[in-house]
């Protein structure tokens, strides 16, 4: 969270964040599995999504409970062994639902967010 | 390496203190993976201090909240696993409540030898364990050890003494044998005082 920036719009930008992370992980996912400290460091890297990487561990953690994602241990050569996270079906199939319908979702933001510019930029 | 141990120990305590509401299991596995994280970002980055690790793993408070949050949104999901939304149906009762009635079940029985007495502490020792199964402060493990030591064996112990002796009150033997069984309870109630979950 950005120091000095107002509760109430870091509050939207949290809801937005927890809205669309899941899908974020998920499709961090689609070309090869990914241990839990890459990917928190590509949310990092994206910067609107970056949050404090420990509260990714309990979404993982659903994630794989709603068998969209399953795990693997990996050794690795240089330290600890590695819990590698990976797509299953139903997880594939929720990403591709969710990148079906973002993009009008997106758009349909940009076009309110556009016509008309309300006085208060409260997104609650 | 060794050093480094007591700040990431104090970090994932406070974490399983902020998230004690949440199921053993699902606690469990919350600590171990932010344990994994700590130690691959140690690895990966040997440069950084535990602290900037720490720091940016975030506030224990924040991470437990969220855990409870998606404990929450799982539970419909997740009825496979049965015990996800226990915590919300389980009593908040103060771990104090079921060690003292095991405990104290004994020495009232040994003080109340007539027959109303016998069955307020039987009465006793059945809602303290209930209470004790019904906890969020042990592992289900730890409540069948339990049971098993502070109801079960003294209720079999006194049981099988009184049929073999007539009845509760048979002098010096017998007293031995009610402080053992205390000694037991006492004993089993202490460890598990101990071991328990804020």
């Amino acid at each position: 969270m950005e120091p000095g920036f107002p509760t109430k719009q870091a509050r939207a930008a949290a809801q937005l964040r927890k809205g669309v992370l899941e899908y974020c992980v998920l499709a961090l996912m689609r070309d090869r599995p990914r241990y839990g400290v890459e990917l928190l460091q590509a949310l990092e890297d994206s910067g609107a999504l970056a949050t404090s990487q420990g509260t990714v561990y309990p979404l993982l953690s659903r994630l794989r409970r709603d068998d969209l994602v399953t795990t693997t241990w990996q050794e690795s050569v240089s330290g600890p062994p590695r819990r590698y996270y990976a797509l299953t079906d139903s997880g594939r199939a929720a990403l591709d639902e969710f990148s079906r319908v973002w993009p009008g979702f997106r758009d349909a933001v940009d076009a309110f967010l556009t016509a008309s510019r309300p006085s208060t930029g409260d997104l609650t | 390496m060794k050093n480094l141990a007591d700040p990431v120990r104090s970090y994932l305590s406070t974490v399983e203190r902020e998230a004690s509401a949440l199921s053993a299991d699902r606690r469990q596995e919350l600590l171990a993976d932010l344990a994994e994280h700590i130690e691959v970002t140690r690895a990966e980055r040997p440069d950084a201090t535990i602290g900037e690790v720490l720091a940016e793993l975030g506030d224990p408070r924040t991470i437990a909240a969220t855990a409870l949050d998606e404990a929450g949104n799982g539970a419909a999901g997740a009825s496979a696993r049965g015990r996800a939304d226990a915590p919300v149906r389980r009593g908040k009762v103060h771990p104090l409540v079921p060690l003292l009635m095991l405990t104290l079940s004994m020495p009232f029985m040994m003080v109340f030898t007539a027959a109303p007495g016998q069955l307020v502490g039987v009465l006793f020792r059945v809602t303290g364990a209930v209470l004790l199964c019904t906890s969020v402060h042990w592992t289900t493990a730890r409540k069948t050890t339990g049971v098993l030591l502070a109801a079960v064996l003294p209720s079999v112990v006194i049981g099988t003494w009184n049929l073999s002796t007539g009845g509760p009150e048979a002098g010096a033997p017998a007293l031995l044998a009610n402080l053992a069984v205390l000694a037991l309870l006492t004993g089993t109630a202490a460890w598990l005082w101990r071991v328990r979950r804020a």
